[in-house]
């Protein structure tokens, strides 16, 4: 239990100091989940769309793929853009690999099916007579899909805040492409991990403690938006 | 002006509407009356080019629609659902909806909705959001907000279900001051007939998809057992059964026309196989003004209703009456199956 109060009693202290290597790592790790959060959901929300609202050949086969991507072991996906962006793969020639750009990569690869699988969910609950309507008024298809986005805002919310939220706390993508260099691509997930294993429990608690402040602060933001955009049922 | 041709449709593998033609023409007010199931808003659907049919064309002045309709073409026609929706906002947003999606300028458009407003008595409503509304005020105002589109074509699903008898009237007189403003083609689904004779130029009766080649009235959806000659069947869900004379088995539909109904005070001595006693529900002149519909529960309460035509001085001379007793009879042969 010491050992415990000792960590929490580091962690606060660092947090109070205003540690720059603590707001360092914070920083990259916003960054990096706001960049590969906006990427994923700008691709995988109209997609979501797409498949929910088409009835085309094939339609149920991608729905299948997406929602079986969304339980790709985090590593494996990680594993698998090594091998492209590696100096000898096909996107060797980006170097990106142990750069902040290829975390993005991976975490958009991880974020992707949560957008698309979740917002074709949420498209799919809208009462289908919305739509209809939206386009019997004369709305073209991206006013039609406005119209539906409006009718499950609450719905696509909650995909992207669930998209953050798995972008935000993985720790096998970023480690194998970031490669956790100091300064560089460390991340909150990688530098807990490392941290933890070199025995600075009080360093890793307070990153920890960051990441969950870091996830409720754009909860929070989030819900205040969809509060914003309310008013009238 | 709206045409379907050769059309059969399904969802899945159940065919839904089967229709060698169907056509509204401009200017014209058309009724489809049926029961519920029968394809009444699948086919307004398909006018109102929101779907596009399995097979066959849907024509838009005998130019051939595309399977996806662009917006410009869909702006021509306007379909108000049986149980419509209303956009999340205000009534007022949902009034402008399509109108901004026009490109019609703020004044302009006010001009517009404030004509549907005065029409429809939607004053008191316009900012109150959908979840403030009773069904029959969301009905209103999902006909202004089509009201106010003004588009070439006008389809109405059941547009007075929801309303009270006050409101159904003055959705009808908005409808009825449209028609006589401009040269609106409107058809309307409806299992009401009393609404279709009112203001229909011409009704339809749609069952189990297919247009019924005998007049909407007396329609019933039945399961014909096998075997030949004189088939008793169950009709509605009054335990009602009809005498028919058929070969046919299987699901079927029954049609018994109006014009071949006797209507007694007392059962009479008859060939006649279908023998019901009943009470009259309601009488109404009918379409051709040349005599009287009445329209009768038979076999008590929640019995089946039928219609049978009669003449005026028919009418007269049994003193028929809402809530007067009434046989109604037809002969096996008489009645339609298709």
């Amino acid at each position: 239990m010491d050992f415990l109060a000792e960590g929490v009693r580091r962690a606060w202290g660092l947090l109070i100091a205003g540690d720059s290597e603590v707001f360092g790592i914070a920083a990259l790790t916003l960054k990096v989940a706001i960049v590969a959060t906006a990427i994923s959901c700008a691709v995988g929300l109209p997609l979501g769309y797409f498949l929910a609202t088409r009835r085309f050949w094939g339609r149920r086969a991608a729905l299948t793929m997406v929602n079986t991507a969304l339980a790709f072991p985090t590593v494996v996906v990680g594993l698998l853009l090594y091998g492209i962006l590696s100096r000898r793969g096909p996107l060797g020639g980006f170097g990106w690999l142990y750069t902040w750009e290829a975390i993005v990569a991976g975490d958009v690869l991880l974020a992707l099916p949560i957008a698309a699988a979740l917002s074709a969910a949420a498209v799919q609950g809208v009462d289908p007579r919305v739509r209809r309507t939206a386009e019997t008024l004369g709305a073209g298809p991206w006013r039609t899909a406005w119209t539906v986005a409006r009718e499950a805002r609450f719905a696509l919310a909650a995909v992207i805040t669930a998209a953050f939220g798995q972008v935000v706390a993985e720790i096998g993508a970023a480690m194998i492409l970031g490669g956790n260099i100091r300064g560089s691509t460390r991340t909150l997930t990688t530098a807990v991990a490392l941290y933890t294993s070199q025995g600075d429990f009080g360093m890793a608690l307070a990153l920890g403690l960051v990441l969950i402040i870091l996830a409720l602060v754009v909860n929070i933001a989030l819900q205040v938006l969809q509060g914003r955009g309310g008013g009238h049922a | 002006m709206l045409e379907l041709r050769g059309v059969r449709h399904r969802y899945g593998k159940r065919l839904v509407l089967d229709l060698e033609q169907f056509t509204v023409p401009r200017g014209a007010v058309v009724a489809v009356v049926g029961h519920n199931g029968a394809g009444k808003s699948t086919l307004l659907r398909l006018l109102a080019l929101l779907e596009a049919p399995t097979e066959g064309q849907v024509l838009l002045n005998g130019v051939v629609v595309p399977r996806r309709a662009a917006a410009a073409l869909r702006r021509r026609v306007t379909l108000v659902e049986q149980r419509p929706v209303l956009f999340r906002g205000t009534v007022l947003e949902n009034l402008v909806y399509g109108l901004q999606l026009r490109g019609i300028g703020r004044a302009a458009v006010h001009g517009i909705i404030g004509d549907v407003i005065d029409r429809l008595g939607l004053q008191p409503l316009l900012h109150r959001s959908r979840a403030e509304l009773s069904d029959g005020e969301v009905q209103r105002v999902a006909v202004a907000r089509a009201l106010a589109l003004r588009t070439d074509v006008l389809l109405l699903d059941e547009p007075a279900s929801s309303a009270d008898s006050a409101a159904a009237g003055a959705l009808y007189r908005a409808l009825a001051a449209e028609r006589a403003a401009r040269p609106v083609t409107v058809c309307v689904a409806s299992h009401q007939l009393e609404d279709a004779y009112r203001w229909a130029d011409d009704i339809r009766a749609l069952a189990d998809g297919r247009l019924s080649p005998v007049t909407p009235e007396n329609l019933f959806r039945v399961d014909l057992p096998p075997g030949d000659g004189v088939k008793n069947v169950r009709i509605g869900g009054g335990g009602i059964e009809i005498a028919v004379m058929t070969e046919r088995t299987g699901a079927a539909v029954l049609a018994v026309p109006p014009t071949d109904i006797f209507v007694s005070r007392e059962p009479l001595a008859s060939s006649a196989r279908n023998v019901f006693k009943g009470r009259v529900r309601g009488m109404a002149i009918d379409r051709h003004g040349a005599g009287v519909q009445v329209r009768a529960e038979m076999g008590g309460d929640g019995g089946v209703e039928l219609v049978a035509s009669v003449t005026a001085e028919a009418a007269r001379d049994l003193a028929l009456a809402p809530g007067a007793s009434v046989v109604f009879s037809f002969k096996a042969t008489a009645v339609r199956v298709f």
